[in-house]
């Protein structure tokens, strides 16, 4: 009981924290997703380069404890499968790099906002065309000036 | 409160910069507005360089009595085996005039860190190149927003956006270059880390910022008449490209320690009528105002030197900290 209401906290700290993935977690990950849910048995075979068995049940067990996958106990070997779609994954992460960007220092998250949104807090119109005006003028003066 | 000899002398330190900080800085608040009506009748260059150096003489006057007087007098003349009752006014003073300094670092390391992140931002979000003619690298960010900014310390880079490309024509991209290569010469992005690390004469009090306000605004006009360099032509040029840029709308936040082409659009409409004037200012020679800031410097330390090397001095000093300490 206290071991599930661990991983439980556990998994609930670890997913807000972080939703990024390492090449091998990626790789489990991409498996489990289109094969369903599996045992590390199962999982080894399809991988693209040979792993130990151990190896993989440690990562499977990782991505357990991160909150991305779900398991059951099935003739005493783990049965995992997915927590949430690909789809599900991706969102989760594109959500979670502009909230990064937007909880980050000032700098950064302005130069993003000036890419996504129109700039606020723009001059007075009225003032510019006034200076503009005045820039029209003083280069008719000069130019008169510089003519013979 | 008795404290071993070295943690004494930091006490002493802290207490008695507070203090003169403290006297000097409320002086200087005094004098603040008059010194900005005064710096208005003086060129651009000499008025920035007046405010700033108002700016600093807190600092100035508090370190060098501290680390010129104080800390000698303390180790040449207390002895190092006693343990000493400390007074709770000084205690007091000693951590107000930590906090003070904590502040001041504290903001430094931010802005320092903050630039430092923002340049990194900005090169990975564009490319770095040189323009031809000009010395000092550029970073081309691709971006519309209006970034034309000269950024960083040791080695500053001139941010310039393709928004800002886009817009401002040959004539008047020029003219906005030789403003910032203007900043640059005068590295008027070191005198704002100078101004980040004076302390406050109070703690995250900051009376005197409207020094660096005005400090800031002459600077923006010294740089604007390096860049005309008294031809109306390239005034006309700068003038332009500041209206330009005010057009494209409001830009992305810098941090403290750059200095973009235009700060904000309070200063936009006397800027751009400077610059308009009939016969624009051409920047004043500074040979004669260094000079004098040279001579200045090596009488201050001749008198430094004489002060130190008069013992009656370091003893007048010492009973005063003693004064001080209980």
């Amino acid at each position: 009981m206290i071991r599930f209401l661990k991983n439980r906290i556990q998994r609930g700290v670890n997913q807000s924290q972080s939703l990024a993935l390492g090449t091998l977690e990626f790789e489990l990950m991409e498996i489990l997703w289109s094969n369903g849910a599996s045992n590390v048995r199962d999982v080894v075979p399809k991988l693209s380069r040979p792993l130990a068995y151990t190896t993989v049940m440690t990562t499977l067990d990782r991505l357990f404890k991160k909150g991305f996958l779900d398991r059951h106990k099935s003739d005493r070997a783990f049965v995992y499968s997915s927590s949430f779609s690909r789809r599900e994954w991706e969102r989760r992460r594109a959500g979670s790099l502009v909230a990064g960007f937007l909880s980050g220092p000032n700098p950064s998250r302005e130069l993003l906002l000036s890419c996504l949104l129109d700039a606020v807090g723009e001059h007075d119109a009225t003032l510019l065309d006034e200076l503009e005006k005045k820039i029209r003028t003083r280069r008719k003066e000069l130019h008169r000036q510089e003519q013979p | 409160m008795i404290l071993p000899y070295l943690v004494r002398l930091l006490c002493l330190s802290f207490a008695s910069f507070f203090v003169l900080n403290l006297a000097a800085g409320l002086l200087v608040w005094i004098l603040s507005k008059p010194a900005i009506r005064f710096a208005q009748t003086r060129t651009s260059s000499s008025a920035a360089r007046l405010l700033l150096a108002l700016r600093l003489l807190p600092l100035a006057l508090a370190g060098l009595f501290v680390v010129g007087l104080c800390v000698p007098s303390y180790l040449w003349l207390e002895p190092a085996a006693t343990a000493e009752r400390v007074g709770f006014l000084c205690v007091v003073l000693g951590l107000l005039g930590a906090a003070i300094w904590f502040a001041s670092i504290a903001r430094t390391v931010h802005s320092i860190l903050a630039s430092l992140r923002h340049n990194r931002l900005c090169r990975l979000a564009g490319e770095e190149t040189r323009i031809q003619g000009n010395s000092f690298p550029v970073v081309l960010v691709d971006d519309e927003a209006p970034l034309l900014a000269l950024s960083g310390l040791l080695r500053p880079r001139l941010l310039i956006s393709r928004g800002v490309l886009r817009v401002l024509s040959l004539e008047e991209f020029d003219a906005a270059l030789r403003h910032e290569h203007a900043h640059r010469t005068s590295r008027d992005n070191a005198k704002r880390l100078l101004l980040l690390l004076a302390p406050d004469i109070f703690p995250f009090v900051r009376p005197l910022s409207m020094l660096e306000h005005s400090w800031s605004k002459f600077a923006e006009w010294a740089a604007d008449d390096q860049a005309a360099a008294g031809d109306s032509r390239r005034a006309l040029s700068l003038a332009a490209a500041l209206v330009h840029v005010a057009r494209m709308g409001a830009g992305p936040r810098l941090p403290f320690l750059s200095t973009p082409l235009l700060a904000g659009d309070r200063d936009l409409s006397a800027r751009v009528d400077r610059l308009l004037q009939a016969a624009p200012i051409a920047p004043a020679h500074t040979s004669k105002s260094k000079h004098r800031l040279l001579n200045a410097g090596f009488l201050l330390a001749v008198c430094l030197a004489a002060v130190l090397l008069a013992p009656s001095a370091l003893s007048s000093v010492h009973e005063l900290l003693e004064l001080l300490l209980h």
